[in-house]
């Protein structure tokens, strides 16, 4: 899902960047312990790795191919950090070699794949070996699904993310920027929820093989959260980790949306109107409250998922602690 | 679709031409800033004219380049999609003139940047960009990211050769577990193996006093074609954009 | 003060598994040292150690009089050259030139010119400095590899495995190389030949030492050699057929030019010359008696039958 310039409405392009270069300078600082000149060249290989590795086409019906975009993968394999310089790297490395990209639209798409999809990925994969750990330790296949599970959420977030700024670019200028919400959301997750199918079958695949033939390489295992009392354990556990992805994907998507709430809808009628009074009729007069109500219920149901997910997980996580303190020693 | 062309024979990747045509030889610098600056103000366009005259601007600069057309025309079969996808949209929900317009302006934006990638030595590119004053850590990570990115995808056409002398020609679809499963195991056997090399290459680098940069020895310095293309490009950005902003006003 | 000095060293990697042990050598200026071993047997690990790569060693390792610790292992490692045994190792550059002028560069030397000319010539790849690295054969990449080295000017070359990997032209071609050059060498390696038509000394190494002489007295200690899992050159085998069967040896030949000096040697002792022929002969229970027609080598005259 490279996005081209001249596709997103400038405004959007404008939120991306400023965005992206925020995430990407806090996380500059955050780990620059870690990217001690030692590691330089262990990220760019990884990148070249997973740059060579987005090279594999599958196909996905109807003559045409999807690739990996290994974002998930990454921050699987090295934490979400790292993940996220490596896969900045890689979308620079494609951008300037091939042209596979474009610059305005560079910050939306760092923030898609190199921001949203790691974090997605490594969060999904937290929670869920959080959840599985406890019982017994996770067999091959539940470590496969589990690490598929979490690469198909970070294509198809990533995904829906775009989406978004597609629809949001439409809205907010009158229909002569982005694509809209009708269109783009079915089309943009119709097709990134098969991708994901190949990106998760892949990426559980490499992992598995990871696992088997150089465990050491990976630098995320999960180690069993030290049961501490009370909030600290909360925190530093999986679920926190969990969690602390979600709202920064969640915190990316609030200023598009607080966007389209402010100039959106007068975009959207304004378009209504130019299609009425147009002298071209166009060949779909859509239902525009249709595509209103659809955007705001995808956000709805965002939020939602998001607040009850939280809840959950937290709930979840302090009735283990109970447990186990009541069954301690 | 960049598969086809790094593991092309004969091909180390997109820049072999960039040596051969007079666009290759200059600063990377001044093609970046206006390449650049040209493509950031063509995005940004909504005016059918405007958009018309970039996207002029964007074919000349690509046939004076003297770029070989069908390569750059592959490249830019790799971007239809999205360009097609967005402009058949506006087309079906806002007529014929959004639609082409959305087509012109997203390929005026395109075309100068295949032209920039296809027309310099991708280290050149890096090299500039340091110059320009981006973060020594970015760049430093992009020119090794690129020296084995070389090297990987040798790796890859290696074990893919090996795969097909095998009987192996790729996964069927997605039900198909075993073409999906070699699939995961290649990728899975590039990573490993990067693993491996890495360690061994910082060795490497520490050898020749490697620290933290990467600075090319033979360093290119500003000519009168490399200011002519910069402001020639850049004028004719400023002209559309304050066009763009008085249509606005 | 010589280039190199080892005392004692040992190291053992993290999970136990000694690598090295009570190693000591001594390599004076111009001189060329091969460290011969089968695989695993710690070479690799001496010269990435001297490199100062492997911390902490017990011994002690001195550079041009200096002792390596952590502190200094990045200064004292501008004055030792290593070359990887892959050459894709040390190799960063898009052009051959670029890559030649990386290490002068960082080092922040003087004449970057002069030093990347000289070490082109050196390394007999001049003809392909504006040439890409990557696209280049296996042999010319270890040529760069070299070149590399060489621009740095380094006290001592050490070279792991430079043989390995070679199609016999361009191993030839490279030992020439390496043969001519003047300069302090550490050879690790397993081709013996190699070794011999280099180096003038060897230690045999099997994670401790096993021994250490000339060439030639490493290459007579056949039991030894076959311990360590290590095989005789064939011309070496060749000669020991031949001690069997009564022709003067005095050392073991390691390498073609020992072996042709050896013969022309022991051709001017005895003052005579060398025959070939073939006859027939019958054995008549245990003695047997039989008369060589005076038959003449092929292609040989004898002086007196001028």
């Amino acid at each position: 899902m490279h996005i081209p310039d001249g596709l997103m409405a400038p405004v959007v392009s404008l939120i991306g960047w400023i965005e992206f270069l925020v995430v990407f300078a806090a996380i500059l600082l955050l780990s620059g312990k870690k990217i001690k000149e030692k590691n330089l060249p262990r990220v760019a290989i990884l990148s070249a790795g997973i740059f060579v590795a987005q090279m594999l086409n599958f196909p996905i019906g109807g003559g045409t191919t999807g690739h990996l975009v290994g974002g998930a993968l990454f921050a699987m394999i090295c934490g979400p950090a790292i993940a996220i310089i490596g896969m900045t790297v890689v979308l620079l490395v494609q951008g300037l070699m091939f042209g596979d990209g474009g610059i305005t639209a560079l910050g939306l798409n760092a923030i898609n794949m190199a921001i949203i999809a790691p974090l997605i990925g490594w969060g999904v994969y937290s929670l869920l070996n959080g959840l599985s750990a406890k019982k017994t330790v996770p067999g091959k296949a539940v470590k496969g699904i589990i690490v598929g599970a979490a690469a198909w959420a970070s294509v198809f977030v990533a995904a829906a993310a775009c989406a978004g700024e597609l629809a949001v670019s439409y809205a907010v200028s009158s229909g002569t920027f982005g694509i809209a919400a009708t269109v783009a959301v079915p089309a943009m997750l119709g097709v990134h929820a098969i991708i994901g199918v190949g990106e998760a079958l892949i990426s559980a695949g490499v992992m598995l093989y990871l696992w088997s033939v150089s465990p050491g390489s990976i630098t995320t295992i999960d180690k069993r959260a030290k049961a501490l009392p009370g909030w600290k354990g909360v925190l530093s556990g999986t679920t926190a980790r969990a969690v602390t992805a979600i709202l920064i994907v969640f915190a990316l998507t609030l200023p598009l949306y607080f966007l389209y709430a402010s100039q959106g809808r007068d975009g959207l009628e304004k378009t209504m109107q130019d299609a009425g009074t147009a002298g071209e009729k166009p060949l779909i007069s859509t239902p525009f409250s249709y595509g209103q109500n659809y955007f705001s219920a995808l956000f709805a149901g965002i939020l939602g998922f998001l607040a009850v997910a939280l809840g959950a997980a937290g709930i979840l996580r302090l009735a283990r602690m109970r447990t186990t303190r009541e069954t301690g020693p | 679709m960049t598969f086809a062309n790094i593991g092309s024979h004969g091909g180390d990747g997109l820049d072999e031409y960039a040596g051969d045509v007079w666009f290759g030889k200059l600063d990377a610098r001044a093609k970046l800033v206006g390449i650049f600056t040209f493509v950031v103000i063509s995005a940004v366009l909504t005016n059918m004219e405007l958009v018309l005259i970039s996207l002029t601007v964007a074919l000349a600069l690509l046939v004076a380049s003297r770029l070989p057309l069908t390569h750059i025309a592959k490249m830019y079969m790799a971007a239809v999609p999205f360009i097609l996808f967005a402009s058949v949209s506006v087309f079906l929900f806002s007529g014929w003139e959004r639609g082409i317009e959305m087509w012109m302006r997203t390929s005026a934006c395109v075309l100068p940047l295949l032209v920039l990638a296809a027309g310099t030595e991708t280290f050149d590119l890096f090299a500039g960009l340091r110059r320009l004053r981006v973060p020594a850590v970015i760049t430093t990570l992009l020119m090794l990211t690129q020296r084995y990115i070389l090297l990987l995808s040798e790796e890859l056409s290696r074990m893919t050769t090996a795969r097909r002398a095998r009987g192996f020609k790729g996964a069927r679809n997605l039900t198909d577990r075993y073409g999906l499963k070699v699939l995961a195991f290649t990728a899975g056997m590039v990573l490993v193996r990067s693993f491996q090399r890495a360690d061994d290459i910082y060795e490497g680098l520490k050898c020749k006093g490697f620290d933290k940069e990467m600075t090319p020895w033979r360093r290119s310095s500003i000519a009168i074609n490399d200011v002519l293309l910069a402001t020639g490009l850049a004028a004719v950005a400023a002209v559309l954009l304050t066009v763009q902003l008085g249509v606005i006003a | 003060m010589k280039p190199l000095e080892i005392v004692d060293v040992g190291f053992a990697y993290e999970d136990g598994t000694v690598a090295l042990r009570n190693l000591s050598l001594s390599i004076g200026s111009g001189e060329k040292v091969a460290v011969i071993g089968p695989n695993g047997a710690g070479k690799s690990t001496l010269l990435h150690l001297i490199a100062g790569f492997r911390t902490p060693f017990s011994g002690q390792v001195v550079i041009e009089g200096r002792k390596l610790d952590d502190s200094n292992a990045d200064d004292l490692r501008r004055h030792v050259g290593l070359l990887f045994q892959d050459p894709d190792d040390q190799i960063f550059m898009p052009t051959v030139e670029e890559d030649v002028a990386f290490g002068p560069r960082n080092l922040g030397l003087d004449d970057i010119e002069g030093r990347v000319a000289r070490a082109m010539k050196g390394s007999a790849v001049e003809h392909l400095a504006k040439r890409k690295p990557h696209r280049l054969s296996y042999g010319m990449k270890k040529r760069v590899a070299i070149a590399g080295i060489l621009a740095m000017d380094p006290a001592i070359l050490l070279l792991d495995e430079p043989t390995s990997g070679l199609d016999p032209r361009s191993r030839a071609d490279l030992i020439r190389l390496l043969k001519g050059m003047d300069r302090t060498m550490l050879i690790a390696t397993h081709d013996l030949e190699a070794a011999a038509e280099i180096a003038d000394r060897a230690i045999v190494l099997n994670i401790g030492r096993l021994m250490e002489g000339t060439m030639r007295e490493v290459v007579m200690a056949g039991d030894l050699m076959q311990d360590a899992g290590l095989e005789l050159p064939p011309i070496s085998k060749l000669f020991r057929v031949l001690e069997s069967m009564g022709y003067p040896v005095d050392d073991l030949p390691a390498s073609l030019d020992q072996a042709v000096e050896q013969l022309t040697r022991v051709m001017d002792r005895t003052g005579k010359h060398a025959h070939a022929h073939i006859h027939e002969h019958v054995h008549n229970g245990l003695e047997h008696d039989h008369e060589h027609p005076k038959a003449t080598a092929v292609g040989h005259q004898p002086r007196d039958e001028k």
